[in-house]
């Protein structure tokens, strides 16, 4: 531990990803689980190097990727709008409060089956689903940022008779920025999950229904199947890469974005 | 006066929208959208019955295993993390990856490695639920404020006592947002863990009527989806004003000065 | 009565790009029972003077002993009382279980008696079930000074703890501090930038200088045991030693 507390982050960071590599190297290789139910990092990077060379595999990656940008792009455009609009007006933000509450636990999956049976396993259910759930996170965020807005700047605004577009446009909207580009950042990673999840498990073409193909081909598609989740996750963390240092490009002065001390 | 207007304002959307809802759906032929009536009609003939205790109470005692798992991991993992600038360094990519890997992805891996019980759909659950419950409780845990660290320190709070009286508490603002994350994720993975290899839960009951083309039963199912994610929302929403009433309360002053 | 706190040739750099020495040398003791004020221009590194003493901030050289014993960290019979009174008292507590925190070692019945000993001390019995965020500014510090008072500890550290609160509150809490010092016989160093306070409450003052901060001047307080707002503010001694120690005070900000 005292050997480790004097590097800089990225190599701790290095020490941790090799130590997980070599945990998924030895534990199949000494027997404690099974090689068949889990095979040794070697064995799945083979693995992952032949899917990089079919053309299934960039066609299914370019689908969900597809599907996740169309969806996201959708939630956030809407649940912006609908978070401003029920964040400024406070009438509209008390009548349409407890049907939030209402609405919002109700998860994703229970659409499954009626974007099956609308969609069958076209893109769109995909889409429904992907939308669904990255309306709410955006909504939720940008509505925490209306109503962080400062007591006293709001007075002050009022003092000085600035109308509603004006209030939106000087207090409102700087104060909830940082909240939607968080919700934004949430949004797409959800997406993502949503998007592979919609598809793994009903049909419609991309990295999940890769996965669910080589989890009902046998034991030889093992390896295969854990290349693809592999794949899955460095999408995801690729996805949340890009857009942290998105918001911290365009965020430089938030107190958020100033690195600990 | 004012009882009569906040009652209206809770229940007047959603009253508005289900009467529209049951009004254009009344002569409703479409197979997929049955009239509203008829759902709630099956809704009462399917779910209050046997089903409640063979196909509910099982999703619902998985949920709320791997729920406990995640939280108790996520809180123990979290607080580590938190505390330690060398742990964080270590565990962060890690964690980053294990983090972007969809759980229903993980459901074939699971199978593989636990079997198509009962464990399986626990580890499922907890593999979701533990990402909010960890990242908020370390974030929680870094946000300690300084000068009641100083304080404890001086006091020579230390050990389990400094973990009991300053960190946790601290933290548990934040602790409760990630638990209150958990929960919603939790129930949409109590769905999935059922859709692959089950013979019951409430998820398998909904797919089931999907499959055999049994609409407004697979509707009913939806609702009572929604209807726990409400039971479980509320529960919580009482069980956090109870932990957290010394926040509120410091909050709502800080607000009035 | 021998030296209590020693603090020998004090010395702390802060290493980055440019190493910052805050303090250059500060070399002082204090001896048991002394109401010591230390004051000083701003960035004389008062506070940071005040972290070594109570071992949260290790020194680059030099050392500071507690009867005897270096201060290699907190140690123990020693409580500090913190300028921010909102942020120093834990708002998941009651007053009564906020005092009684430091003290969950010792038997209940010990404990509940020096908490009330103590709430009694500082006047506030009657909110002994309330939580810090219910309470005034002057009185949530009153909380602090009574958690550390419950403590019994024999050196009492004060960073600029009245800084934060009113000024009629300001003059009530250094009324009490001094009752207390009297009665319970307490070690106490006081860290202010008031001067007024400084002479009002201290038996000697420490005046620090500029970074790197060592000792300016080192000023016995000749005025009655017996002080109060109104007389003893009042009086040709005090209206002396103010102007002095203004001068001082003028004289580190310019860099003497």
């Amino acid at each position: 531990m005292r050997v480790l507390r004097g590097l800089p982050g990225w190599a701790l960071g290095l020490v941790g990803l090799a130590g997980l590599a070599a945990l998924l190297e030895v534990v199949p290789r000494s027997g404690l689980v099974q090689a068949k139910y889990l095979p040794p990092f070697s064995t799945l990077v083979r693995a992952l190097g032949q899917q990089v060379g079919t053309r299934g595999f960039w066609s299914a990656l370019g689908h969900t990727l597809l599907a996740w940008a169309i969806g996201l792009a959708i939630a956030v455009a809407a649940g912006a709008a609908v978070g401003l609009l029920l964040g400024s007006v406070r009438f509209l933000h008390a009548a349409t409060a407890s049907t939030v509450e209402f609405l919002r636990p109700i998860p994703s999956v229970a659409l499954i089956p009626l974007a099956v049976l609308l969609y069958n396993v076209r893109i769109q259910s995909t889409l429904l689903l992907v939308v669904y759930a990255s309306f709410w996170q955006v909504l939720l965020q940008v509505l925490a940022g209306v109503s962080d807005v400062d007591p006293v700047a709001r007075q002050t605004a009022r003092s000085y008779r600035l109308g509603p577009w004006a209030r939106l446009r000087y207090l409102v909207w700087p104060t909830a920025l940082p909240y939607l580009l968080t919700g934004i950042r949430l949004a797409a990673a959800v997406a993502l999950i949503l998007a592979v999840t919609a598809e793994l498990v009903i049909g419609s073409p991309g990295l999940g229904h890769e996965i669910a193909l080589a989890q009902s081909s046998g034991e030889s598609a093992v390896p295969v199947l854990y290349a693809l989740v592999l794949v899955t996750g460095l999408v995801g963390v690729a996805v949340n890469a890009v857009f942290r240092v998105g918001e911290r490009a365009l965020l430089p002065w938030h107190p958020s974005m100033r690195a600990p001390v | 006066m004012r009882v009569l207007r906040r009652a209206l304002a809770l229940l007047g959307l959603p009253v508005l929208l289900l009467a529209t809802w049951w009004a254009a759906s009344a002569q409703s032929t479409n197979v997929y959208y049955p009239p509203l009536r008829t759902i709630l009609r099956t809704f009462r003939h399917v779910w209050f019955s046997d089903r409640l205790r063979n196909d509910v109470l099982p999703s619902v005692l998985r949920l709320l295993g791997g729920y406990a798992l995640a939280a108790v991991l996520g809180i123990a993992i979290g607080v580590l993390i938190g505390e330690s600038r060398t742990v964080r360094g270590v565990v962060e990519p890690v964690l980053e990856f294990l983090r972007a890997i969809p759980p229903p992805v993980l459901v074939p891996v699971l199978i593989l490695l636990a079997g198509i019980g009962d464990t399986m759909k626990v580890l499922v659950i907890t593999s979701g639920c533990i990402w909010p419950v960890l990242l908020n409780t370390a974030a929680g845990v870094r946000a300690t404020d300084q000068v009641l660290a100083d304080t404890a320190e001086c006091y020579r709070v230390r050990g389990p006592a400094r973990l009991r009286y300053l960190v946790l508490p601290a933290a548990s603002p934040q602790i409760m947002t990630g638990l209150r994350q958990a929960l919603s994720i939790g129930i949409i993975l109590m769905v999935i863990s059922e859709l692959f290899a089950a013979n019951n839960g409430l998820g398998y009951a909904v797919v089931q009527f999907q499959r055999g083309f049994d609409i407004p039963e697979m509707w009913s199912g939806i609702f009572m989806l929604g209807l726990l994610g409400l039971a479980l929302a509320g529960l919580f929403a009482l069980a956090e004003r109870w932990i957290l009433g010394w926040y509120h309360g410091q909050r709502r002053a800080s607000r009035s000065r | 009565m021998g030296d209590l706190l020693e603090v020998r040739h004090l010395r702390k750099a802060y290493a980055g790009r440019r190493t910052v020495e805050a303090i250059g040398d500060l070399d002082f003791t204090v001896p048991q029972g002394e109401l010591l004020c230390v004051i000083g221009p701003s960035g004389a590194g008062k506070t940071t003077l005040l972290r070594c003493v109570a071992g949260l901030l290790p020194p680059t050289s030099g050392e500071v002993r507690l009867a005897g014993q270096p201060v290699t960290g907190p140690p123990a019979g020693m409580a500090v009382v913190f300028q921010e009174y909102g942020r120093s008292l834990f708002p998941w507590l009651s007053v009564r279980r906020n005092v009684a925190l430091p003290l969950r070692h010792l038997p209940r019945d010990r404990r509940d008696a020096l908490v009330s000993q103590a709430l009694a001390a500082v006047g506030l019995s009657d909110v002994d079930d309330a939580y810090p965020w219910q309470l005034s500014g002057g009185m949530q510090q009153r909380v602090a000074i009574a958690r550390a008072v419950a403590y019994e500890p024999s050196v009492l550290l004060m960073d600029e703890p009245f800084a934060a609160v009113d000024a009629q509150t300001r003059a009530e809490l250094e009324d009490l501090v001094r009752s207390l010092w009297a009665r319970l016989g307490v070690t106490i160093m006081f860290i202010t930038h008031d001067i007024d306070e400084a002479v009002y409450l201290g038996q000697r003052v420490l005046v620090l200088s500029r970074a790197p901060t060592s000792i300016l001047e080192d000023i016995r307080i000749d005025l009655p045991a017996q002080r109060d707002q109104l007389g003893t503010r009042g009086s040709a001694e005090f209206t002396a030693l103010r102007g002095h120690l203004y001068e001082q005070i003028q004289r580190a900000k310019r860099g003497g």
